[in-house]
């Protein structure tokens, strides 16, 4: 292409940065593209091949306030803003409107804060604060300034420990910082410097509270503010603030201290923040009534107690500098759910701090899961994870291939084997981690996750079987040698296959959580659980009766040998749990399935597809791992297309679950979560029983009965209303 | 309020160029959360102009289908990009009569099944596509600009041939959530 000479050529200097090569030559294009321009109007669109649905979408339109969230910002740069005086030090001459104005700084810090946890970015919420942005001014007001190096401290402690556990996309946003000023020198004097400022306002609080006739004795302290009546309202309001600072940081300083060793103290701080967001909260009253602003804002978007407008902040200032595109509006929560926020978030801090660190594998894996129960928000989530994984190790003190044979119930000298320098067994405990990480994410990238990480579980079993078959011929010459190694190879693998088919469980399970299913899907869900339980039941059975066989036989020798035999063989509770477990999943799947053959119900039929489709794209992960072997739609049909009310085996299903629900309460007297499931099981069956009777009794006859499905009594099993319409 | 008015009256017609245009970003403008682009629109309806449909009642644009198809990760997939009927023409069908007919064209042309993304919170979408045979396939935490999750639904056509598992296989394949969909920036 030769160069365009056009008329009004602008001269653009050619750059030469990238020099010319054998195939490359630079031509100045500006008076061609500015011809193209020409031939385009408004609104037309070139469309490269490159041109995709995401450059599309990237684009924005200017000042449409659906997108365009302001590239014209009020000031220019932060230096504009502050030479007309957006953010002035002090903020008022009158010291009792300063520090009214530095409340509600505070306050709005704090919904600002809660709106970055909830998926906000930095640059449009914390750093929107002019005073943030510029760390050195703030340095002669040291109220202000003590406050800002504390956000400051938490930002970057907050955006530390969420890097250090990534688990997904969901902290992008949170962890973006491009160029703010995240740390800045003398951060990590903060608190000192709160320390010092809190012990004046103390001073200051006893002052104005003693009696008149005391005072002198304390005169030398100069008050809070200049209005006397209003002293001990604002010293009180000003100082929970700080201290709910002060214990936040600490809170998260704790929890990072390695192997959990802060959780102690971290509990205490949690309580102090907690009572602290209690005082503040009782403050809002004062803060209203003696506001300056007058027009207090509307309860649902003020992010102030007093309701006033906060000086020092714009959000618009990073809008050029902060990301690759210009964000978008956002909305700041308010004073009040930011708040209830904190409380909550507090409140998880506060189980994952409780937590005893259970050095068996299954205690740890029931917490996650227990802790996700109560949906924590990412930061909760990140310091889950960062307890659970430090330094490649299980609360950075177990190493993974000890934690393993534990799970597998090696006895306790098998940690110390050679095997664990294997490849493969080093890969098991990296699947490990990743399995943790992937628990603590957020529920709907857990799951899809977790359908994912199923296949290297089915890799690794392979692999792990030719790494111990490989070894055997190798390392092994004595005979003792060699059935310590044929042991720990037998219990790993089928530990392996236990833990595969508890993840596919739970992927599984949580579909419902996520409501995935619709009702007519139901059936074949159940069928897949019931299918998965049956598996996992029998790998946890086989590792169990394998660790007792190795200890019996030890036993043996000592003891008398017959006695052993004739003893009755006692299923172990934590396979009773499973069969439980089974027969609810079987008695669900068989009800819905006669619900479908008989009254023509909750099935499945579209003009486009069948129900094979609808069963290949939920399960597709679980089939292509073979979980479990033979799994498919056709075994599905089959077991279900006969199923009729009457069948009998369905309400002994019900039955059977009540019982051994129960039977079990002695097993896990000490377990108050197991109890607590043992009964929502209990009830799962028993409505189950009472409305499968109901429907046996009249189904067919009564066509104004209306059957639905409700998670009311367990989050996964669901339980049958019979009701008429 | 609802608009009294026989099924029989509404007429269906695909695409016909850019008169069409602002009727469609209008009623998306009016009844979507999302904010779209004239770029994204056009993206659209220039490159499958046959597979977008507008439904008029007496001359009225009330609502319309926008979709596109393409190879995604070794599948011939369609995708529903947009589907708004405005709220007073809403529960007689229009809706599902023209998200079929972009189906029938989508299953015509080869593909091997349909995605969408749907607010979580939008009960009447989730039972249409439902009673269409559409699964939720996935959840999509925080997924749109207002906050709300959404599910990814998808549609999977019977396949002709017994070759089932290289069905299953390619439909596996996606790994990238975000590749190709209408995916904020």
């Amino acid at each position: 292409m030769a160069e365009a000479e056009g008329e009004g050529d602008v001269q653009v200097p050619i750059s030469s940065s990238i020099p010319s090569g054998n195939d490359t030559v630079w031509f100045d294009v500006s008076s061609l593209l500015h011809r193209a321009c020409h031939d385009l109007r408004t609104d037309e669109l070139i469309s490269g091949e490159n041109f995709n649905l995401f450059a599309a979408m990237s684009a924005l339109e200017i000042m449409d306030p659906k997108m365009d969230s302001g590239i014209v910002s009020t000031y220019y740069s932060v230096d504009e803003a502050i030479e007309n005086g957006a953010a002035p030090i002090p903020l008022s001459f009158d010291r009792t409107s300063d520090i009214q104005h530095i409340i509600d700084i505070m306050d709005h810090f704090l919904a600002c804060e809660a709106t970055w946890h909830k998926g906000g970015s930095l640059a449009q919420t914390m750093f929107s604060c002019i005073y943030l942005l510029r760390p050195e001014r703030t340095s002669s007001h040291a109220l202000l300034h003590s406050f800002c190096i504390v956000i400051r401290a938490t930002c970057n402690a907050l955006v530390s420990a969420v890097s250090v556990s990534r688990t997904n996309e969901e902290e992008d946003l949170f962890t973006m910082a491009y160029g703010l000023p995240l740390k800045a020198n003398g951060d990590e004097k903060c608190l000192s410097l709160l320390h010092a400022v809190e012990e004046t306002l103390c001073r200051q609080l006893k002052a104005c509270k003693a009696p008149l006739s005391k005072r002198t004795a304390l005169e030398d302290i100069e008050p809070l503010q200049t209005n006397l009546d209003l002293e001990e309202g604002f010293c009180k309001a000003v100082l929970c603030r700080l201290r709910f600072r002060k214990h936040f940081y600490h809170v998260l300083t704790s929890l990072r201290k390695p192997q959990g060793k802060g959780l102690e103290l971290a509990k205490k701080h949690i309580i102090s923040c907690l009572s602290e967001l209690d005082s503040m909260l009782k403050s809002e009253d004062f803060l209203r009534n003696n506001s300056v602003c007058g027009t207090s804002e509307n309860e649902e978007e003020k992010t102030t107690a007093s309701g006033c407008q906060p000086v020092g902040f714009d959000s618009t200032l990073n809008s050029r500098s902060a990301a690759p595109t210009p964000p978008r509006a956002i909305k700041l929560l308010s004073w009040n759910k930011a708040v209830n926020y904190f409380q909550k978030l507090l409140h998880d801090l506060d189980v994952i701090s409780s937590y005893s660190l259970d050095p068996v594998f299954e205690g740890a894996l029931r917490f996650v899961v227990d802790v996700q129960k109560i949906q924590p928000d990412l930061v909760a989530r990140a310091h889950i994870q960062l307890l659970l994984v430090q330094d490649g190790k299980l609360y950075g003190r177990e190493p993974l291939f000890a934690v393993i044979c534990k799970a597998s119930l090696l006895p306790e000298g098998a940690k110390n084997h050679d095997i664990q320098k294997n490849e493969s067994v080093q890969q098991l405990g990296q699947l490990l981690i990743t399995l943790f990480r992937v628990l603590c994410a957020n529920t709907a990238w857990q799951r899809r996750k977790l359908g994912k990480i199923l296949q290297d579980w089915r890799i690794i079993y392979v692999q792990l079987e030719l790494a111990f078959r490989k070894e055997f011929g190798d390392a092994a010459s004595t005979s003792v040698e060699q059935n310590s190694l044929l042991k720990i190879c037998k219990h790993i693998l089928i530990w392996v296959e236990e833990q595969t088919y508890w993840i596919a469980l739970r992927f599984l399970t949580l579909g419902f959580e996520l409501e995935l299913y619709s009702t007519s899907e139901y059936c074949m869900v159940y069928w897949y659980i019931y299918v998965v339980l049956i598996k996992l039941a029998e790998k946890t059975h086989l590792k169990m009766m394998l660790s007792n066989d190795s200890s019996r036989r030890k036993s043996k020798k000592k003891k008398d040998f017959v006695k052993d035999i004739g003893k009755d063989y006692q299923v172990p509770p934590a396979v009773q749990l499973l069969q439980c477990y089974i027969y609810v999943a079987q008695g669900l799947m068989m009800m819905l399935a006669s619900l479908r053959n008989e009254n023509k119900i909750f099935l499945c039929m579209g003009p486009f597809n069948s129900e094979q489709e609808r069963f290949v794209q939920h399960f597709e992960l679980l089939q292509k791992a073979c979980l479990p072997d033979h799994a498919s739609y056709f075994s599905f049909s089959e077991t279900v297309s006969n199923t009729r009310l009457s069948t009998l085996s369905m309400h002994n299903c019900f039955k059977d679950a009540q019982r051994i629900a129960k039977e079990l309460r002695g097993s896990f007297a000490n377990d108050p979560d197991r109890l607590a499931e043992l009964r929502q099981i209990e009830q799962v069956a028993e409505h189950n029983y009472v409305a499968l009777n109901l429907l046996c009794r009249m189904g067919n006859l009564e066509p104004s009965l209306k059957i639905s499905f409700e998670f009311i009594h367990h989050p996964h099993f669901a339980t049958a209303a019979v009701k008429r319409s | 309020m609802a608009v009294e008015f026989d099924e029989s009256e509404i007429e269906y017609v695909s695409y016909g160029g850019e008169h069409h245009l602002p009727l469609i970003m209008n009623l998306v403008d009016q009844e979507l959360s999302e904010p779209y682009s004239i770029f994204t629109y056009r993206y659209f309806v220039y490159l499958w102009p046959n597979l977008s449909f507008l439904a008029f009642h007496k001359g009225k644009c009330v609502g319309t289908v926008v979709c596109k198809m393409g190879d995604h990760r070794h599948t011939f997939r369609g995708y529903i990009a947009m589907l708004v009927v405005l709220n007073s023409y809403r529960g007689r069908g229009i809706a599902t009569e023209l998200v079929s007919r972009s189906i029938k064209v989508m299953m015509r042309s080869g593909c091997e099944e349909v995605t969408l993304e749907a607010e979580v919170t939008n009960k009447g979408a989730l039972a249409l596509y439902g009673r269409l045979g559409f699964i939720r396939a996935k959840r999509l935490f925080r997924y749109y600009l207002n906050g709300v999750d959404a599910f990814r639904l998808k549609l999977l056509f019977p396949r002709p041939e017994p070759n089932y598992s290289d069905s299953v296989r390619s439909t596996l394949d996606e790994g990238v959530e975000h590749g190709d969909e209408l995916n904020t920036p």
